[in-house]
């Protein structure tokens, strides 16, 4: 833990570089910035990083192609930089592959914090494992058992599929589409609705108040996010 | 054609009214005509009645149409025959010739008739068509004006739109460096605050935004510009100038852009004083002359150059040794908010600098263009020199003096 964790910082406007390099290296991270996305994938080769930061609004390669070129290559958490009303291109970059969003204009606080949640996130569990455990939760997937917080909770199949996926994916933001072709399959990637009515079924059978729910949090327009507690 | 019924619509009941009145007239003209020329039956020979019964024929036609006027001729023949025609009082006639006559008469007199009532049709048929003729000039014009405001509506939505873009992103970007800087500084005063900024990354901090609220202040204003001169509201104050001070004013507000760049000035030696707003054009020629060294590599030349082009004209040229414009960009780039995909930083363009520059030369009647050829980009303007009045050509004659 005393290791540095590096930040690569993609924006093509100067002064947000220069603002947010001082802020986060005074934070005690090893920081370098692109001002392009070409740049950044060629400073990604030499000099990987455990996060990028990138903007989506820049000229040459679209932000979201890189997130896309990265992950072809890399599991590593990225987060975007968007603007306040683009949704369209938020869920794009999610579905890209990046990890989270800002809006801009944002305080450096709440960057700070996307940025430990996202490094502190537990590796993604691998396919193979039998059992789940994560905060909360722990699901045994060859009994299919699943026990919230020691007790167990009983799950129609559809529930327990998109349990264990947003289980699989902590801390995440989950696209409606994401989740629906995770679930579903590509034909129901358009039913929100649907995906609605499920994720309403699931917080009441796992979420102490369902009415405010603290492991199943919605993302207004983009999908859902799932924090799997303490 | 058979005659129209009782009940038919008004069209046709106007016809029939008009043709019956004339037969009216008919009956009473002819046998008036013939009255009245029976007076005078001692003085006058037969020709003058026929052709005085012929008159009346072509009168009853051209007042009622074809069908009336046979009638016309007919009652004028019987009259003819009748009257005038020895023996006088019987419809013989003794005379062969005056069969002829009478032939003729009456093949006249129908000939006329219908001659004349065709003319009538003409003319009624050509004025009717003019009418129709304007009726759908009209009718085009007003299509015309209705398709050119939608598309204008149209045109005034995109603009909206590419503005509102443009300017969400030219105000968010620096709000987003203030806002970073600014709360980063505001993590640091926090108490359980584990870090500390050194003082000159504090020092830097506060210079990026002050920076940025300079530049937030320079677009609200360029904003400003631009909707006024889109309004037409340009307030120019025109006073008799010298463009080379002008020039050099401009030089030296531009001398931190240009410093990187080998500056170069050739302003002709005749060059008349212009009837311009000298902080306004100052403002031009800064903008290209940012524009060169902008797009231009350091240790390049810029050169700027004016002369006159004619009696009423100076023209003035920014060049610069940079990758240049392409020809089917040369009209676009004075378009708000243009912002071409260059290598370097495109951060301080804001894209309404030659939007505006275009905006000031043409308020004061000019013209501003980018020129083909050459190495860079080289831009041209023409300024009119402005009106002279009496006082105005001594005002110049003695400040030209004085310069000199």
């Amino acid at each position: 833990m005393n290791e540095k964790k590096r930040i690569l910082i993609v924006d093509d406007e100067p002064q947000i570089t220069r603002v947010l390099r001082m802020s986060l290296s005074t934070r005690g991270y090893d920081v370098r910035s692109a001002a392009d996305a070409e740049s950044a994938l060629e400073t990604f080769h030499d000099w990987p990083p455990d996060l990028v930061i990138t903007d989506l609004s820049m000229p040459g390669m679209s932000g979201i192609d890189l997130c896309r070129r990265l992950r072809d290559v890399s599991q590593i958490p990225i987060i975007v930089l968007s603007v306040k009303g683009e949704e369209r291109t938020k869920v794009d970059a999610l579905d890209a592959g990046a990890d989270d969003y800002v809006t801009k204009p944002f305080g450096m606080d709440e960057l700070l914090a996307r940025i430990r949640a996202t490094l502190r996130r537990a590796p993604l569990v691998r396919d193979g494992e039998a059992v789940l455990e994560e905060g909360d939760f722990r699901i045994d997937t060859e009994s299919r058992a699943v026990s919230v917080r020691g007790k167990e909770v009983h799950l129609t199949p559809k529930e327990y599929d998109l349990l264990v996926y947003l289980l699989r994916h902590p801390g995440k933001v989950l696209t409606h589409r994401a989740l629906l072709a995770a679930v579903w399959g590509g034909n129901y990637v358009e039913q929100t609705e649907y995906l609605r009515v499920f994720i309403g079924q699931l917080r009441k059978k796992i979420e102490s108040d369902p009415a405010s729910p603290r492991h199943i949090l919605t993302e207004p327009w983009i999908g859902y996010r799932f924090d799997p507690g303490a | 054609r058979a005659r129209p019924a009782r009940c038919m619509i008004s069209p046709m009941r106007a016809a029939f009214q008009k043709r019956a009145t004339g037969y009216l007239a008919a009956l009473l003209a002819i046998p008036a005509a013939t009255f009245l020329l029976k007076l005078f039956r001692d003085h006058i020979n037969s020709t003058t009645v026929a052709l005085a019964l012929l008159l009346v024929t072509l009168f009853i036609a051209l007042k009622w149409g074809a069908r009336p006027a046979v009638a016309a001729s007919l009652l004028g023949m019987l009259c003819f025959n009748f009257f005038f025609l020895p023996p006088v009082g019987t419809f013989t006639i003794a005379d062969p010739e005056n069969w002829v006559a009478l032939s003729v008469f009456l093949i006249t007199a129908v000939t006329v008739g219908q001659l004349s009532a065709h003319a009538r049709r003409r003319a009624e048929e050509s004025e009717e068509r003019r009418r129709e003729i304007e009726r759908l000039y009209r009718e085009l014009q007003e299509a015309f004006e209705r398709a050119s405001h939608a598309e204008a509506l149209r045109q005034s939505e995109r603009l909206k739109s590419a503005l509102l873009d443009a300017v969400t992103h030219d105000i968010r970007t620096p709000l987003t460096s203030i806002k970073a800087s600014v709360t980063t500084l505001l993590d640091e005063t926090r108490s359980d605050a584990s870090v500390a900024l050194d003082a000159a990354a504090r020092r830097e901090m506060l210079e990026i935004i002050d920076e940025e609220t300079d530049r937030l202040n320079r677009f609200s204003e360029s904003l400003l510009e631009l909707a006024r001169i889109e309004a037409g509201e340009m307030k120019l104050r025109r006073r008799w100038m010298a463009i080379d001070e002008i020039v050099l004013a401009a030089l030296e507000r531009a001398e931190l852009l240009t410093r990187r760049h080998r500056v170069e000035i050739s302003l002709a030696g005749d060059l008349p004083l212009a009837r311009v707003d000298g902080q306004a054009i100052a403002e031009v020629v800064y903008t290209l002359v940012d524009n060169a060294a902008k797009y231009s590599p350091a240790g390049t030349r810029i050169r700027i150059s004016a002369g006159r082009v004619d009696d009423l004209t100076i023209q003035l040229t920014v060049e610069d040794e940079g990758s240049g414009i392409p020809a089917e960009l040369r009209e676009r780039v004075f378009d708000k908010f243009f912002r071409a995909m260059r290598d370097s930083a495109s951060a301080s363009g804001m894209g309404m600098g030659l939007a505006i520059a275009r905006g000031i030369v043409e308020a004061h009647g000019g013209r501003i263009w980018i020129e083909e050829g050459g190495r860079g980009a080289r831009v041209a303007l023409t300024l009119p020199l402005g009106e002279r009045d009496e006082a105005g050509a001594e005002q110049m004659a003695s400040s030209a003096q004085n310069d000199r």
